[in-house]
């Protein structure tokens, strides 16, 4: 099964632009991407459409990882994807330039709060992303229990077309 | 295709022989104006296209259809398949779908498309294609030519527009609006086609070409991408269009932020284990 995934030039710029603020204890900044998706010939299109940044009070202090989520934030996604049907990517960001990838932490932190997407959202994919300054990688879950796939194909849409 | 056949382009990037192979373009209509952009994206080196039309070859088309020939016209050949052997004569490696019949009954392929040049006769099939393309988060790229007779003779004119999600669209460019639909409507089944000719189909098609390759694999750092040019076939010029201006300060608010399609389930996707399971970066 092919992935691909999708967003605006516009929509990449918001995400970094604010993923760069500084918080007042978190070394780094996460969010969730609220995502639509579409059926192609071997696989699914996965759209982009909103940036919900965590909320300053919703991180946990814990300096042993660059950003811990809260309970509360956690809920709160769930939430968005119960309400408005939607698919919910995690997104981070590692700042470099080039290909990023999913450290051993990000794998074990993902894998264990992206299934939960299931209990509300079944019949739609969940993932992770992580953008570099240029560049993304990503993991997609099909299934609640099924291992997460890679994103076969990110796309960046704008006055430039970034492909990766 | 071969690293040597694409070396005159080199100054589009390192990567940019590996952007443009790993491109999927959809092509709508292969009559004047898609067959000639089937044929310049074969020598880009494209690598995989999906291409759509329902119509075979006639007579009426050898005046302007590339790579069509009398033989095809006596057999009846597909203006897809026509297309896929111009292609594939330039780059027999290029993966081509070929639908012989319209986008709208096999949506699939297309979603898949990294930019979808639009080669329409109908105003109702660029909008239709148009809002596709928004759902879908894909560059759409129109071009169109027409002939008015005028005092003393005819003006060719015609337009090559470039829609991006979140620019303007083609109804907030005055290339649609809804008298031009009305008027289509009700001259639904009159015959005759528009007149079409091949340099003019060429100019059009090979400045959409730029704008795609613009778009991809720019080869300027300051560039501008223009959203409507307009070309006057009476002084073979291409222009900006002079609502240029007005246009890059304009929100469009014809579409919603709709993306996907509603009806999605992950129940209809068959086999969703795949077989590429991830491993994760030890160095990262």
């Amino acid at each position: 099964m092919n992935i691909h995934f999708k967003m605006s030039q516009l929509l990449r710029q918001e995400v970094l632009t604010r993923l760069f603020l500084p918080h007042s204890f978190a070394h780094e900044r996460v969010g969730f991407l609220s995502c639509r998706v579409a059926a192609t010939v071997n696989g699914m299109l996965v759209l982009a459409g909103d940036f919900h940044p965590v909320r300053d009070t919703d991180y946990l202090e814990d300096h042993s990882v660059g950003a811990m989520m809260g309970p509360a934030a956690i809920r709160k996604a769930l939430q968005l994807a119960y309400n408005n049907a939607c698919s919910m990517f995690h997104v981070h960001c590692h700042e470099h330039k080039g290909r990023p990838g999913f450290s051993g932490t990000d794998f074990r932190e993902t894998a264990q709060f992206v299934p939960d997407f299931f209990n509300v959202q079944p019949a739609l994919p969940h993932g992770a992303l992580i953008l570099s300054t240029d560049s993304a990688v990503g993991l997609c879950w099909t299934g609640q229990t099924n291992l997460p796939l890679p994103l076969a194909k990110i796309s960046f849409v704008g006055e430039v077309l970034k492909l990766i | 295709m071969n690293k040597s056949t694409l070396q005159r382009q080199r100054f589009l990037g390192p990567n940019s022989d590996d952007i443009l192979g790993r491109s999927r373009i959809g092509v709508v209509g292969l009559g004047g104006g898609g067959s000639h952009i089937a044929q310049q994206l074969g020598h880009v080196g494209i690598g995989h296209f999906v291409l759509y039309d329902s119509q075979s070859l006639d007579e009426t088309n050898l005046n302007r259809v590339v790579g069509g020939t009398e033989k095809d016209v006596s057999h009846a050949i597909a203006k897809v398949s026509i297309a896929r052997r111009v292609i594939n004569s330039i780059n027999p490696h290029a993966e081509i779908t070929e639908v012989q019949g319209l986008w709208q009954t096999q949506p699939e392929p297309l979603r898949d498309c990294d930019v979808i040049f639009g080669c329409v006769d109908t105003y109702q099939g660029r909008e239709q294609l148009e809002r596709f393309a928004r759902r879908c988060l894909i560059p759409y790229i129109d071009i169109g030519m027409d002939v008015h007779a005028i005092d003393g003779g005819f003006s060719i004119s015609g337009q090559i527009a470039l829609s991006l999600p979140s620019r303007p669209c083609l109804w907030c460019m005055g290339v649609l609006y809804e008298a031009l639909l009305a008027e289509e409507a009700s001259q639904y089944g009159a015959g005759g086609g528009r007149a079409q000719v091949v340099w003019s189909n060429g100019i059009l098609a090979s400045t959409a070409v730029g704008l795609f390759i613009q778009l991809v694999a720019p080869w300027h750092t300051q560039q501008v991408l223009p959203i409507l040019l307009e070309y006057d076939g009476n002084t073979h010029a291409v222009n900006s269009s002079r609502k240029e201006r007005i246009l890059r300060r304009m929100k469009c608010t014809h579409y919603t932020a709709d993306l996907g399609d509603p009806f999605f389930t992950l129940t209809s996707q068959g086999d969703l284990n795949g077989d590429q399971n991830y491993v994760y970066d030890k160095s990262a």
